[in-house]
């Protein structure tokens, strides 16, 4: 199956977990419908075992398998995979919608560093996302790993990535109701544990990080840095604290939120090739 | 008696926890002494609610001893609440024999007046706090018991603490039944909010330990740092330093238990300035930030900030006035003039 334009808004406005997936041996994208049998029949035996049990209602468990070509970066990537979990309750009538349980999608957006010296029997898609209830994920990722020899892992944001990421993203042109660009800071080893949200009004951090790139579409390390040091020191002369000291935890803005366990929400389709890119190329070092 | 009343009982009884509930149907009063012994305190809530809900039928309960039970949980739990500070103020200085009767009669008028459909409760406690319940309803509706507003007012004190539930709009009537009641003529809502509606209390009637302005001219004795260590080749690195942090804390904060508040938020309107060789924004807009700052115990965390090194010690004034200044909600602008790196607060 082929994607369609509307189902890239499917990754829009969710909260994702991010994983990194180790090469996929032998996957097939012909296969699909196959696929989708298979992880079917893996999840109902896994049910009567006891695990992946939704309490209450009885649920028939409807797997799809389809591809999204449209997230692609370069020609040598991988077309995403999309792994849908749908259910209709027994007790609903038989057209009314199924309902989306859980979604995962497999991607790689400009993965060239992994892919380039990869030989033919594997498929690179190192970048995993899912949304809905853990136990799902669990089964789903067993099956994957089982079937093509990957392993799956949690994919941390560094306070040093998330860095990147704000000044990145505060640079984006948005429209004028655009949200601000917020950062979290969390002290946990104090006597009482202290949170501490930075939110900058989005035409004063595109104009602080428009004034410090030099080059339009490029950024530096030393650039982010700088960044980072304005927004500190505006901090400490008014509260004399160093946030530096502090652990950066989250952030925020129009284009897109990530937190450091792992966690993002994509807010703007234009910008979503851009973020997938860069949660790639993590995933790509948690790899090698 | 009333489904309405029974299902409201019914639901009060569940919230609270279940080794209280004979407790608060105690102080409540409103079954005796004899029809309590007659409950099962041991099994599920659920029944133990039911069971309090048909010995309010034998006696006949409505609206207005419910709302007393809901009051006197309320009072208990009184932390589960967000609380915001009111100020009252008068023209003249006289002090004016504060009359109970006269209170409760003119702010039941003056909500009557205006809204048909109200319950209006008072509950008195010790420490001269009156404590009002008001569950407002429409013209053609019966009031909402299940989202009162809880005023809490110290009759001595111009200051008025108000859980308002979320109908928003009837604020402003509260606050005017309150100032006719009282005899002020004005009031407005100050910058403070908190769950710990002592830790107001604390703050407004000045009850904490304060911070000192003058200055200590002898060093301070007693605390020291760390405990001694045996091992003299083991010596305390910047001794000097973490005593002068030390002391410039307890000068800041003062030497006692600080008011519990969650947060702190500050408006930033102040202009963006970096070292001159960074060749960076020099706008003459302010750089508009919203800072906000969050703990179980804000002022104690802030307290340990410099101690643990993530703050400069004395910590910035923007901080430790909270508790003195009585807000914990403020706008900064740059002070024009004579001094540009410093902050006027409006």
């Amino acid at each position: 199956e082929s994607g369609d334009p509307q189902r890239t808004a499917l990754l829009l406005r969710k909260a994702w977990t991010l994983y990194s997936v180790t090469p996929l041996y032998r996957f097939c994208r012909g296969r699909l419908r196959d696929y989708a049998r298979l992880l079917s029949a893996f999840i109902a035996a896994e049910k009567q075992k006891g695990l992946a049990v939704e309490v209450g209602v009885e649920l028939d468990i409807k797997v799809a398998l389809s591809s999204l070509p449209e997230l692609q970066g370069s020609e040598q990537d991988e077309p995403a995979l999309l792994v849908q979990l749908s259910s209709r309750s027994r007790a609903s009538p038989r057209n009314s919608e199924d309902k989306i349980l859980w979604l995962g999608c497999f991607c790689c957006v400009y993965g060239d560093d992994l892919s380039e010296n990869m030989p033919e029997d594997f498929t690179c898609l190192p970048l995993f996302l899912a949304n809905g209830a853990e136990s799902y994920m669990s089964v789903v990722g067993n099956w994957f790993q089982k079937t093509f020899d990957c392993i799956f892992r949690r994919l941390a944001i560094s306070p040093f990535s998330l860095s990147w990421m704000v000044a990145m993203w505060a640079g984006c042109k948005v429209d004028k109701a655009a949200s601000a660009v917020e950062l979290v800071f969390s002290v946990p080893r104090l006597p009482q544990p202290l949170d501490i949200s930075y939110a900058i009004h989005p035409e004063d951090a595109k104009a602080l990080w428009d004034s410090i790139q030099k080059t339009p579409g490029e950024i530096t390390q030393e650039e982010v840095d700088v960044f980072m040091d304005c927004l500190y020191s505006h901090f400490h002369r008014h509260f004399k604290i160093r946030l530096s000291a502090t652990k950066l935890v989250k952030v925020s803005t129009a284009i897109a939120s990530a937190h450091c366990d792992g966690i993002v929400k994509m807010l703007h389709s234009q910008y979503l090739s851009g973020v997938l890119m860069l949660l790639t190329e993590l995933a790509i070092s948690q790899i090698q | 008696m009333d489904e309405i009343v029974a299902e409201y009982i019914r639901r009060t009884v569940l919230k609270i926890p279940r080794d209280e509930i004979k407790m608060m149907l105690q102080k409540w009063g409103f079954l005796s002494e004899a029809q309590l012994q007659t409950l099962n305190f041991h099994q599920i809530k659920d029944n133990i609610s039911q069971e309090v809900v048909q010995l309010c039928e034998e006696n006949s309960a409505d609206i207005k001893q419910a709302a007393v039970l809901d009051i006197i949980y309320n009072h208990i739990y009184q932390n589960k609440r967000m609380w915001s500070v009111y100020q009252m103020r008068k023209t003249g200085e006289e002090l004016e024999y504060f009359d109970l009767t006269d209170f409760k009669k003119k702010f039941k008028r003056r909500l009557r007046s205006a809204l048909k459909n109200v319950t209006i409760t008072f509950r008195e406690y010790e420490d001269n706090a009156i404590w009002i319940r008001v569950a407002w309803g429409t013209p053609y509706r019966q009031p909402n018991q299940y989202k009162p507003s809880y005023v809490v007012y110290h009759s001595q004190t111009p200051y008025v603490f108000i859980s308002a539930s979320v109908l928003k709009s009837n604020l402003p009537l509260l606050c005017q039944a309150l100032i006719v009641a009282s005899n002020y003529h004005d009031i407005r809502e100050m910058e403070l909010r908190s769950h710990s509606l002592n830790s107001l209390k604390d703050i407004v009637f000045k009850r904490y330990s304060q911070n000192f302005q003058t200055y200590c001219p002898k060093p301070l004795q007693g605390k020291t740092v760390e405990p001694e260590s045996v091992d003299l080749r083991i010596i305390n690195e910047n001794r000097n330093e973490k005593e002068r942090i030390q002391r410039l804390n307890q000068e800041a904060f003062g030497d006692g238990p600080q008011p519990i508040l969650q947060f702190a938020q500050y408006k930033l309107e102040t202009m963006f300035k970096s070292s001159p060789e960074l060749d960076v924004l020099d706008k003459k807009e302010p750089f508009r930030c919203l800072v906000k700052f969050s703990s179980p115990h804000l002022l104690e965390s802030l307290k340990s900030l410099a101690p643990a090194g993530m703050a400069d010690a004395p910590l910035s004034p923007l901080l430790t006035c909270i508790p003195h200044k009585a807000r914990n909600y403020f706008r900064i602008r740059e002070k024009k003039g004579l001094f540009p790196g410093s902050f006027v607060s409006p």
